[in-house]
């Protein structure tokens, strides 16, 4: 049997592959069809359009909400309508925000940088999906499944006792069960909102302690908005590499050396992926993802990412409250080797990072598949 | 371009050849309860005093749009070509289902042909693209009086009405 069509089951239409449309209509029942560069899935039951300029689609809607979107597979060419209705629209927060950087990520590869410019995310529920139209064209093929991955993902995980260990079986494990090669994980200084490279894969150099701002990038803005953001076209808008040899050259100047750590990245990266590392509300790092191949991520790996660091963020926060019970402890003199960040500001992170370091020397004797360079 | 809204426009010769070429053909139209509905299409073609244009759909994918427009004539039609986004609205009160001439057959098949070209020059393959527009092999045609038209280029000037 057939499963029925869902918005979750077409979420491939939704990644800007291929412009959708959108029809509405005004108050006194005049048509109106509009393209619309971002039609974003917001969950199963909804959907959020981008508002870049006060268009008639927009006016159209506060006058009467119901709206028809018509999305295209990108790999099969298959048309299906959403019957859907406007809701409300966001101007900041979280949606805003990746809506934002998918929109910079669209607008490069259109050729429309500069023109593109989110001012809202529309916000639409969708009442039905039917497929208006079926192709000869197969769906890409996908590789496994992602429950059976997150599954051996986890599993490995499970066998991580303490902090460090955790973050390099976590991008292990990104690269041998999802493919995913070039992948690092930056954890935020507890005094302040910076965040450092803790560990990486993939890379020449390995970056450990280079630093991002919140809102910089794509990992930046991840960390600011909490918030999953995700591209498949390269953006000078979201790119991190010019920004970042900006900032290496001011503090060469002005810092020390421990402060001109170049950030690792792929100088060709086309798609990227950064999940916030969550304790609760509490933003403790970002997991980023990139690749030198168009659309390597989708909606799935994104879902897999969110997933492993919801699990990598709740078990630091369990060791972390572990490192806190044992320093309460008489005789305790200090932090167990694989320390968390909070207790001491500032000091946790910094010996988690020199023992990483120290670790990463120890490593490249050892035949480590990504050697890395010594960073200080 | 006359701009009274409401009453018959004429297309200049500029405008007239552009949505007669490898563009993107959005049909849409929206039923007694106002709910609206859209149909990509497969090629027009413009009248000789360039007032009324015809665009051409796929039958089985447009029943909905068709009803909508055979009851009450509304129809708003958007024209983009891939490769540069120059896009316009042209918008009619009076649109009917007319006759598929022989001649609209030939020009949904130049109409494919161009619109694969266009997108070929941004990356799609063809396959892809022929996929998309399909072959529609049982055309329906909607014609409609130009009641007013509008500028639709992503950017500042987006829904503006066409300058004459």
């Amino acid at each position: 049997m057939t499963p029925p069509i869902t918005l979750h089951s077409i979420r491939a239409c939704l990644e800007g592959a291929v412009p959708a449309v959108v029809a509405t209509c005004s108050g006194d029942g005049t048509p109106n069809v509009s393209y619309i560069s971002e039609v974003h899935y917001v969950d199963p039951g909804h959907v959020a359009l981008s508002y870049q300029f006060f268009s008639k689609t927009r006016q159209n809607v506060l006058e009467n909400p119901r709206a028809t979107v018509l999305v295209i597979h990108p790999d099969t060419g298959a048309q299906y309508k959403l019957a859907a209705a406007y809701l409300r629209t966001e101007d900041s927060g979280p949606l805003f925000e990746c809506m934002k950087a998918k929109l910079a990520g669209i607008a490069s590869h259109a050729g429309m940088t500069g023109v593109f410019r989110l001012r809202g995310a529309d916000v639409y529920r969708v009442d039905s999906v039917t497929e208006v139209y079926r192709t000869a064209l197969a769906p890409a093929a996908t590789s496994a499944s992602s429950l059976a991955q997150l599954r051996c993902c986890i599993e490995r995980l499970s066998a991580a006792s303490d902090l460090a260990s955790l973050l390099d079986t976590l991008l292990d494990s990104l690269r041998d069960v999802f493919d995913i090669r070039h992948s690092m994980v930056l954890m935020r200084e507890p005094a302040g909102e910076a965040l450092h490279t803790v560990a990486s894969r993939g890379y020449t150099a390995s970056g450990v302690g280079a630093e991002i701002r919140p809102g910089e990038g794509v990992i930046g803005t991840a960390a600011l908005a909490r918030t999953p953001i995700r591209i498949a076209h390269a953006t000078s808008e979201f790119g991190y590499g010019r920004a970042m040899r900006e900032d290496a050259a001011r503090f060469g100047i002005t810092a020390g050396i421990e402060d001109a750590i170049p950030f690792p990245g792929l100088p060709e990266s086309q798609s990227q992926v950064a999940v916030p590392i969550l304790a609760g509300e509490r933003l403790l790092g970002v997991l980023f993802a990139e690749s030198t191949e168009t659309g390597r991520f989708g909606y799935d790996e994104e879902d897999a990412l969110v997933v492993l660091a919801s699990y990598v963020g709740t078990v630091a926060a369990m060791l972390e409250e572990d490192e806190a019970t044992d320093a309460e402890k008489p005789g305790r003199s200090g932090p167990r080797t694989g320390a968390t960040w909070s207790a001491d500001p500032g000091a946790p992170l910094r010996r988690e990072r020199q023992h990483l370091r120290r670790r990463r020397i120890h490593d490249q004797g050892c035949g480590r598949r990504d050697p890395v360079e010594a960073a200080v | 371009m006359d701009q009274s809204q409401g009453k018959a426009l004429q297309l200049d010769v500029d405008h007239a050849a552009f949505i007669q070429g490898a563009v993107s053909v959005v049909v849409g139209s929206r039923n007694t309860q106002h709910v609206p509905d859209v149909v990509r299409g497969c090629g027009c073609r413009v009248s000789r005093d360039r007032r009324r244009v015809t665009v051409l759909v796929e039958a089985a994918r447009s029943g909905s749009v068709l009803e909508n427009i055979a009851a009450n004539g509304l129809v708003a039609v958007v024209f983009s070509q891939p490769s540069t986004h120059r896009t316009i609205q042209l918008k009619g009160s009076d649109a009917r289902l007319t006759r598929v001439t022989g001649a609209d057959r030939g020009i949904a098949q130049r109409h494919l042909l161009a619109w694969v070209q266009d997108l070929r020059l941004i990356g799609y393959a063809t396959e892809f693209a022929r996929a998309v527009r399909g072959e529609a092999p049982d055309l329906a045609a909607v014609t409609f009086t130009l009641t007013s038209a509008f500028q639709q280029t992503p950017g500042p000037a987006a829904g503006k009405r066409l300058a004459q």
